[in-house]
């Protein structure tokens, strides 16, 4: 995790990488497209007792467990129906497979590191140190999120403490 | 082309772990005051195979542990000495001793440790009281007075005599060498004698040496071709093996045997005997036609006389080989020898120089020989049968079979869902179809189980020497007695049941049974006894430890809880009170022995087994003796549970804790302090655990209590009542684990999936019972 952090920073900044970008209520968001393993429409969830709210629960993907996160929940970005367009991107970081419930995927855009800007800090309510930065695309912004720093973060609740030194 | 020992290093692993098993069952069966000749000679046999493959292979440090073992084993097995328990220890000892060898190797490393020298003395010693002319030397004294003194300091290493023989116009000398230079550069291997002429164009040259035929071979490869070179052992001063430079690729032959010159034969040493692997057996027979066919190229290089052959014989005889199973052919060999009592023929396979040394030696028997071929091909076939009727696969292989097939269950439950809204009439060939994929996937994964399951004896058969050291250790008597070591459970709980085992079995003989004089006093017998007993019963095992000795003193457990201020209730029953074993830090050991007595081993014992889904239960009798009842499910991949639903949450509960359901009635609800909630079932208040309550589930349905089923469930702090709304139907799950993707939930042990593709959650009961308490 470390590495791949440092190997960023590192590589040169001609290198563009690919980015999936979805959307949030009125908000798009990028993801390392590397990290995503597939998409697949929301289905029923089965509920896990006494977990955090944004943990829906898990599904079966062809007899894994999985579990199944909603972002908006998780950025409170308040509830949101879900429909038929609901959309799950299956993500697989630190070597697990976790689901995120997103309202909608909308591209793969390539981007330099250079295009990427630092995102100034945010107060309170979304933890700036998930965010890689901002970039604008056809007029609108686009944050990019450290899916895997926030995935196994500790607020996340999804790795326990022990696991998550060992990873 | 020189052989690649290392590529048969495993072999020997695998075969001196087997030899070092053998040896120390049979140890754990003699019986020393009278022994048998038949197990002594059995016990020979493994160590003395032991030692050829760990001298072959130049493990040099286990050679020479076992040759001293041998040696007193030797004297035990001609009946100079008589065995005696000191005996038996120490060559348990020295077993443990080689196995920490074996495994140092294994790892590429050597083991260092003053117990080498400890059991080492201690066996001369044992040896020093036979008559000291009988005693044999691992490697017999070199006479020759050619070897040079450095080769009898290497004491661990053979010097063996090789003949070399090579054209001196195949010598591809570098300008200014010449022969003389070659032997000086040989004479740094050893000591070199020329015993052709100088000027003979076949240079035959001997070289006593303790540097293996690769070090020679090497020496040559500089300067020619080794193809053209013969390496031999110098039969004039061996009991002769071969090894022929052009044969070493297929296996025909490894070593060259032990040294000494001719005169060697009057003095007793070991005999070396050689087989070939498998392979090697036709190359007998074809080397030994050719050998025929061509009139005076060559001949066989004989046995020095079938009357000095057998003297050796009670010496015993080394064997090397590199294939598997050598000892089979070794116990053959020793037979043919035995039955034939004639000289045992090898080949000496000669080029073209017709008066090698090995010409005084006695024309071979050829007979033997033949015959020891034959008996050493049947045995190879006997070998390669064994080794297609099984095969070795890698434990993920099998899991990864075990799940697909799970998954393929899970289709068919899929399948046979969305198949149920169809009418029968017109649709029967689907229906049809579906029950066969039924009965073909459940038969299917029977199978598949089955390739997990191993016979209970791999943890039992530790124990005989695990009881006999802890017994011998606090000076009590204790026999053990194994019941159905062939119950068959899953690999992986194998290997998580022997450390709980373990500790039940020295924790019986510690704490339960007492000294011989109190058994005398009490009047049973002066030797205790601990039964292992494994069996099947319903869906799960069940092993019990069961020791005869004093049983569990309530009292002092008792007293024990109060100083450490463990709650217990009013008047508590028995299985309340032996419950406290198992708490953290209990022990009502008097003084702590490396045995037990620290306290922190039964929570441990319990941890260990609650992980693998089973439970323990005690029972125990004062003055008759202590039962632990270890309950394990059959496998850890599948369980056999009820589908309960609750609200519009599905969970399984493991069938194993499930003691009865019932439907309640209004009164059999009640409250304590106004939040407890009691359950009355059959007289007893059971306290109330609602899966609602418990897991937060906000469903819709909001049913009456009494309108759901009560399950009495079975948990590690008693029973308890568990509400849900309906019994679904019982159904076989494939356990998946929730640690894989996300973390672990408490009060429930893992999820499976079920026939609509939905997953449920398997409730951990103990973990329920828990939760609630907390909650209330």
């Amino acid at each position: 995790m470390k590495d791949e952090r440092q190997d960023r920073i590192v590589a040169p900044s001609e290198a563009a990488k690919e980015y999936l970008t979805f959307t949030l209520g009125d908000e798009e968001y990028g993801i390392d497209i590397l990290k995503v393993q597939e998409i697949r429409g929301y289905d029923a969830v089965t509920r896990i007792a006494n977990a955090p709210i944004f943990i829906k629960g898990v599904i079966n993907m062809r007899g894994v467990i999985v579990p199944i996160l909603d972002m908006r929940l998780k950025f409170n970005l308040g509830v949101v129906e879900y429909n038929e367009f609901t959309v799950v991107i299956i993500l697989n970081v630190a070597e697990r497979v976790v689901g995120i419930v997103v309202d909608g995927v909308s591209d793969v855009i390539a981007l330099k590191r250079a295009q990427i800007r630092p995102a100034p800090e945010f107060g309170a309510l979304m933890d700036t140190a998930y965010i890689d930065g901002l970039t604008t695309l056809d007029e609108r912004m686009v944050i990019m999120v450290d899916i895997e720093k926030l995935i196994t973060s500790n607020e996340m609740g999804l790795i326990e403490n022990t696991r998550l030194e060992v990873v | 082309m020189t052989i690649d020992m290392t590529r048969f290093y495993q072999v020997f692993f695998d075969e001196a772990g087997e030899h070092l098993a053998t040896m120390e069952d049979l140890l754990l069966e003699l019986d020393v005051n009278t022994p048998n000749l038949e197990t002594l000679n059995a016990i020979f046999r493994a160590a003395h195979s032991i030692k050829g493959g760990a001298g072959t292979f130049g493990f040099h440090d286990m050679a020479e542990v076992t040759h001293v073992l041998e040696t007193l084993l030797d004297c035990l097995r001609k009946q100079e000495l008589q065995p005696t328990v000191e005996m038996v220890d120490t060559f348990l000892r020295a077993g443990d001793v080689l196995k920490a060898q074996l495994a140092a190797h294994q790892d590429g490393r050597e083991y260092t440790d003053t117990r080498i020298a400890e059991v080492c003395s201690q066996l001369e010693q044992l040896s020093k009281l036979a008559p000291s002319s009988e005693r044999g030397d691992f490697y017999p004294s070199t006479p020759s007075l050619h070897t040079p003194p450095a080769h009898q300091d290497a004491a661990t290493t053979a010097a063996v005599s090789w003949k070399i023989v090579f054209r001196a116009d195949a010598i591809d000398f570098q300008p200014g060498a010449d022969l003389a230079a070659l032997r000086d550069v040989l004479a740094e291997l050893g000591n070199v004698d020329w015993l052709s002429a100088d000027d003979a164009e076949l240079c035959t040259w001997r070289l006593t040496t303790t540097a293996g035929q690769e070090a020679i071979v090497e020496t040559f490869a500089f300067v020619c071709d080794p193809a053209c070179l013969t390496i031999s052992v110098d039969s004039a001063t061996t009991t002769q093996a071969t090894v022929t430079e052009k044969n070493s690729d297929s296996g025909f032959g490894f070593f060259a045997g032990a040294p000494g010159s001719a005169q060697a034969f009057d003095e007793e040493h070991d005999g070396f005997g050689l087989f070939g692997g498998a392979p090697g057996v036709a190359q007998i027979e074809a080397l030994h036609s050719a050998t025929e066919d061509a009139d005076g190229f060559g001949f066989f290089a004989g046995a020095p006389g079938s009357e000095s052959l057998l003297d050796q014989e009670h010496r015993g005889f080394g064997l090397f080989g590199g294939a598997p199973g050598m000892t089979q052919i070794a116990a053959v060999a020793e037979q043919n020898r035995v039955e034939n009592a004639q000289g045992y023929g090898f080949f000496e396979p000669l080029s073209t120089e017709p008066l090698a040394p090995a010409s005084t030696a006695a024309p071979v028997v050829a007979p033997p020989t033949q015959s020891a071929a034959a008996t050493g091909r049947d045995v190879a076939a006997k070998r390669a049968a064994h080794s297609d009727t099984s095969i070795r696969v890698s434990v993920e292989k099998v899991d990864q079979l075990i799940n697909l097939v799970g998954e393929l269950v899970i289709t068919h439950a899929m399948l046979a869902e969305s198949a149920s809204g169809l009418d029968p009439l017109g649709h029967e060939q689907i229906f049809d179809g579906l029950s066969n994929l039924e009965r073909n996937s459940r038969d299917l994964q029977q199978a598949v189980m089955s390739i997990r399951m191993l016979p209970i004896s791999f943890v039992f058969n530790r124990f005989p020497r695990v009881v006999r050291d802890t017994a011998a250790k606090l000076g009590k008597q204790v026999t053990l007695k194994l019941v159905g070591e062939d119950t068959e459970l899953d690999k992986g709980l194998i290997e998580r049941l022997a450390d709980p085992l373990n500790h039940l079995v020295r924790n019986s003989i510690d704490h339960g049974i007492e000294q011989p004089e109190q058994r005398r006093a009490a009047g049973k017998s002066e030797v205790g006894e601990i039964c292992l007993r494994a069996s099947h019963r319903g869906g799960s095992v069940v092993v019990e430890v069961r020791d005869d000795g004093a049983g569990l003193n309530r009292e002092k457990l008792l007293a024990k809880a109060a100083t450490q201020g463990i709650p217990l209730p009013e008047n508590p029953t028995d299985k309340d009170v032996w419950q406290l074993i198992f708490h953290a830090g209990f022990s009502t050991a008097e003084k702590i022995t490396d045995i037990s007595g620290r306290g922190v081993g039964m929570d441990v014992v319990r941890r260990n087994i609650e992980a693998m889904n089973g439970r323990i239960d005690i029972d125990s009798q004062a003055g008759q003796g202590t039962r632990i009842t270890i309950r394990l499910p059959l496998t850890l991949a599948i369980l056999d549970g009820l589908s309960v639903r609750m609200g519009d949450e599905m969970f399984i509960l493991p069938l194993t804790a499930i003691q009865e359901s019932i439907q309640p009635r209004r009164d059999q609800f009640m409250t304590v302090a106004g939040k407890g909630r009691l359950a009355r079932v059959n007289g007893e208040y059971l306290p109330l655990v609602v899966l609602r309550e418990v897991f937060a589930l906000n469903d819709t349905t909001h049913q009456r209590d009494e309108d759901g089923i009560l399950v009495v469930v079975d948990t590690n702090e008693g029973r308890a009542a568990l509400l849900v709304d309906e019994l679904v139907a019982q159904h076989q799950v494939v356990i998946k684990s929730l640690e894989t993707n996300y973390r672990k939930v408490e009060g429930i042990s893992g999820a499976t999936i079920m026939g609509d593709g939905r997953v449920a959650l398997i409730l951990d009961v103990d973990a329920l019972a828990r939760l609630n308490r907390r909650a209330e």
